[in-house]
């Protein structure tokens, strides 16, 4: 097994005391983040009531607008006082508060145990869940590592009281398999029913089109945003001369003469890939990151995410 | 477009290393696997290159195809390659090599001749086009068909030697003309050292490109070796040296007489000077001598610093004589060193000279025959004789015989008409000459058959006013001295390379002949007790040997003032055009160098960027 590929899955990395609350980060970084909320770039809401506010009438205490009362209206928003002013019925209408569906879904295939890249993105996705049960947003979990098979999932839940299950269930996500990403999102969205954001946590280094999956999070409601990480390994790759490269979930094999000679052209490969999903991601309204997985991880949640505007503190 | 020629084309067959190189190259190349997250990014870097690069195939197997070069220059440089002249490949070019006693001549370090100079020049050519190789002395010889096969060549090549003849273009030249009738001969290539005559009877029906190597120094040598007799028993023997350096050059001449060392005197010579010797000397009995130069420096021909000259026994000239030519007799009686005999039978079966009035000669034989008021038998269809006057219009002043003889009012009682519609022409094709002419036809033939000399009076000179005019005994004494110069009396002039004189020994025998090469060869004697045309390319002595005996001995020299010259000739006049002598040019740069020198510096320095790619520090790529 190669250096820096975890064989199990999640890697606890914080451990030791009894206070913590959860292997994937320090109790101080946990602090910070509950006092961080999600920001959507549109309202995509569920009908539920929820902490966010709807654009549309709802029946939250806040005023909204006035408009004709039509047959079949709830005669309970009605406002009376102008009736009898005016003689003539309209409705009042109110901010609708609604929930917002967090899907966070974790790419578990092999090659995300390279350089730690599952155990950055369980970090990830458990700092996006605590955000969102904080923020009464209904967060599920999907982790996806095996082709043709069901995804580790955690059901929606919401609330500070579902923060333990949800970190329970990270810490324990496990990977291995080759399923694609694009492949993995389909999957996912065979059982999910909600609107919101889907924080889609992959390296995204597929040889598909990504196209299909992203019109599919698109069409139900759910805001993309893509999270990409990737290791020292993809972006310094340590290669000279004559490699035989062998895919570690393929096991396809390809003979690259001169690799460092090509180095260049990898970089731009990269930059490449990184500009053609954060341009689908852009085009369905959603949001597009590259993250190293080497890079610290409160730098990565308090100062590229804040900056990046997918965060509000 | 000219291809290279190659030394060593069998090195060829190392190109078959390239099988295990490449072999061992695809054996060698096992990648160290690495294992990724995924082939993405390095598939669509192998695609990008792939579109980007046309040569990525050629990139990729970089260090297999600079292996196979480096290979290729080493195996390439093994075969020795060569340019050569410009020669069309499909040319058929005749080469003449010039193998006369010049081309021996050595330069100042004294080991490479003119010859190897040529040869060198000549295996430059070898390769490049269809090549028949042809020497040439005084005759030419073909050594090879026209072929490409270089060792075959090479070996015709090594079997040209100097021969000690003088060069002479004209032969050499014809043959080749009888090949242009079969090739499509454009062009035919001469390596000589011009030492050749300025002028050639020969038409070319090519293009003669004469390429010239001079080398060489001073040289003395034996351009003449004659005697004279003096006496009876006394002979005045005359040699000549001659030298070809702008110093003089200072030489020993020593005479030998049977190899005792006779007389000895010393030379200076230099170009356009030669030195006359004069060694009076007594012989009763055939003697042979030998007449030797010992350079005292340098000296670059060895071949015409010895000369031989066989000297006959002394004794008078025998003549035979009608007996009713009384004006015959009394004009050679007053003549000295004359055995005449003018009986009613001849005493001798040979005499030197006969003078007939009648075609029978009593069984006897002369080299020399005079008749007189005789027509022979060949020709009695085409003259008659009439009694009646005749006189002398015209007689070739040339001739031997009638040197200082004039025959102007000299009045014929017979007159020799040539029959009706006969002429001269006639005459000559049945091997006469017409030495005088008559009003209606010939009065004096002359005949050569073989050595014999014939002359024919065709009117008798007794009915004639010839006998009482002061040119008769002005033409006794001239017929005299053709028989003394035919008997070797009076005048003996030592004998060239190229064939031997006659030789007198029994008729019909086989003699063996031994050559100063040591070589043996048969051959047999004429009815008349001659042995003729025996080949002599070499100076020195030949012996005639009936089984271990030595029965006779003649000795050769050059004796060639133009070889020993050593000089060229400019320009060669032929019959419609004139041929420039041009020195051959040294081994052009670039044209005849070899290449192999340069195919291995591009090996060297293909094997040095090999390593640098390789070897060169790895820049870091961000």
């Amino acid at each position: 097994m190669r250096p820096g590929m975890h064989p199990g899955g999640v890697r606890p990395i914080v451990t030791g005391s009894n206070q913590q609350m959860t292997s994937l980060f320090s109790n101080s970084v946990l602090n910070r983040i509950e006092r961080m909320r999600l920001n959507p770039r549109r309202r995509l809401t569920n009908r539920a009531r929820g902490e966010h506010l709807a654009g549309k009438g709802g029946s939250s205490t806040d005023f909204a607008d006035y408009r004709d009362y039509a047959a079949g209206d709830d005669i309970r928003y009605v406002d009376w006082n102008i009736f009898a002013r005016l003689r003539r019925p309209y409705i009042k209408q109110f901010l609708h508060e609604e929930e917002l569906h967090v899907v966070l879904l974790i790419d578990a295939s092999a090659s995300m145990l390279f350089d730690d890249k599952l155990l950055r993105a369980a970090q990830l996705a458990a700092a996006f869940g605590i955000m969102g049960l904080l923020n009464t947003e209904r967060v599920s979990v999907y982790v996806a590592h095996q082709e043709s098979e069901r995804p580790a999932m955690l059901p929606p839940g919401t609330g500070r009281m579902h923060m333990r299950p949800l970190l329970s269930f990270l810490e324990q996500a496990s990977g291995g398999g080759a399923v694609p990403v694009e492949e993995a999102i389909e999957t996912m969205l065979r059982f999910h029913r909600g609107r919101g954001i889907a924080v889609v946590l992959s390296d995204f280094l597929t040889f598909r089109d990504l196209s299909r999956s992203f019109n599919m999070l698109y069409s139900a409601g759910l805001e993309i945003w893509g999270l990409q990480i990737l290791g020292p390994s993809e972006l310094q790759p340590d290669v000279q001369g004559d490699v035989r490269f062998v895919d570690c979930e393929t096991g396809a094999s390809l003979d690259v003469t001169g690799a460092d000679d090509l180095l260049n052209v990898y970089h731009a490969q990269r930059h490449a890939l990184r500009e053609v999903i954060d341009g689908q991601c852009r085009r369905r309204n959603g949001r597009f990151l590259s993250t190293d997985a080497s890079e610290p991880l409160d730098r990565v949640l308090f100062d590229r995410l804040c900056r990046s505007g997918w965060v509000q503190r | 477009m000219t291809w290279p020629s190659f030394v060593f084309p069998f090195g060829a067959w190392f190109f078959l290393a390239l099988v295990p190189l490449i072999v061992l190259y695809f054996l060698r190349l096992r990648r160290p696997r690495q294992v990724i997250s995924s082939l993405v990014l390095w598939q669509a870097v192998i695609d990008d290159q792939r579109v980007n690069a046309p040569f990525q195939r050629f990139r990729r197997n970089l260090l297999l195809l600079l292996q196979v070069l480096i290979l290729c220059l080493l195996v390439m440089a093994l075969m020795q390659p060569f340019f050569s002249e410009e020669l069309d490949s499909g040319e058929y070019v005749p080469v003449l090599i010039d193998c006369s006693a010049s081309m021996a001549a050595v330069g100042q370090d004294e080991q490479t001749s003119r010859l190897d100079r040529a040869k060198d020049q000549v295996r430059a050519l070898f390769g490049t086009t269809n090549i028949a190789l042809f020497s040439f002395a005084s005759t030419g010889k073909r050594l090879t068909e026209f072929t490409r096969d270089e060792h075959l060549l090479q070996q015709a090549l090594d079997r040209i030697q100097p021969v000690s003849l003088p060069g002479r273009l004209d032969d050499v030249l014809r043959v080749t003309a009888a090949y242009a009738r079969t090739h499509p001969i454009d062009r035919v290539i001469v390596f000589t050292d011009g030492n050749l005559a300025e002028t050639s009877p020969v038409e070319l029906p090519f293009t003669l490109d004469v390429r010239r190597v001079d080398v060489g120094g001073p040289n003395a040598g034996i351009t003449e070796f004659n005697a004279r007799r003096t006496g009876p028993e006394d002979w005045d023997v005359f040699v000549r040296v001659a030298g070809s350096g702008q110093e003089l050059l200072e030489t020993k001449v020593q005479l030998y007489l049977d190899g005792r060392l006779t007389a000895e005197d010393t030379a200076e010579v230099a170009v356009d000077e030669s030195e006359r010797f004069v060694f009076p000397i007594q012989a009763h009995r055939p003697v042979l001598l030998e007449v030797r130069l010992v350079p005292q420096s340098e000296d670059s021909l060895a071949a015409d610093n010895v000369a031989w000259l066989s000297l006959p026994e002394a004794r008078d000239l025998r003549v035979r004589v009608s007996p009713n030519l009384f004006s015959w007799q009394h004009a050679l009686q007053v003549l000295p060193r004359i055995d005449m005999d003018a009986g009613e039978q001849s005493k001798r079966a040979a005499y030197d000279l006969m003078i007939c009035d009648s075609a029978d000669r009593q069984g006897s034989e002369a080299p020399v025959t005079v008749y007189t008021g005789v027509i022979p038998d060949d020709l009695r269809d085409l003259l008659t004789i009439e009694e009646d006057f005749a006189e002398v219009v015209d007689w070739d002043r040339t001739a031997p015989i009638l040197s200082h003889v004039r025959l102007s009012q000299v009045s014929i009682g017979q007159q020799v008409i040539l029959a009706s519609g006969a002429d001269e022409g006639d005459l000559e094709e049945r091997g006469y000459e017409v030495l005088v002419h008559g009003a209606t036809g010939p009065l004096l033939l002359q005949k050569r058959q073989g050595l014999n000399v014939s002359c024919y009076f065709l009117f008798h000179t007794d009915r004639s006013t010839l006998p009482y005019r002061v040119a008769f005994p002005v033409l006794v004494s001239n017929v005299v001295e053709t028989a003394l110069k035919r008997a070797s009396l009076s005048e003996v002039s030592a004998a060239p390379t190229g064939v031997l004189p006659p030789v007198a020994v029994e008729p019909n025998r086989e003699y063996t002949v031994r050559t100063p090469t040591g070589e043996r060869f048969q051959v047999t004697s004429t009815a008349t007790g001659l042995l003729t045309g025996i080949p002599a390319a070499a100076v020195g002595r030949y012996d005639m040997l009936d089984g271990d005996d030595v029965v006779a001995s003649v000795g050769t020299g050059l004796l060639s003032a133009q070889e020993t010259s050593l000089a060229a000739v400019e320009e060669i006049r032929f019959s419609e055009l004139s041929v420039a002598t041009q020195e051959a040019a040294e081994p052009r740069p670039g044209t005849e160098q070899p290449l192999w020198w340069i195919l291995a510096a591009l090996a060297f320095v293909f094997l040095l960027a090999e390593w640098w790619y390789f070897q060169r520090p790895r820049e870091a790529v961000g």
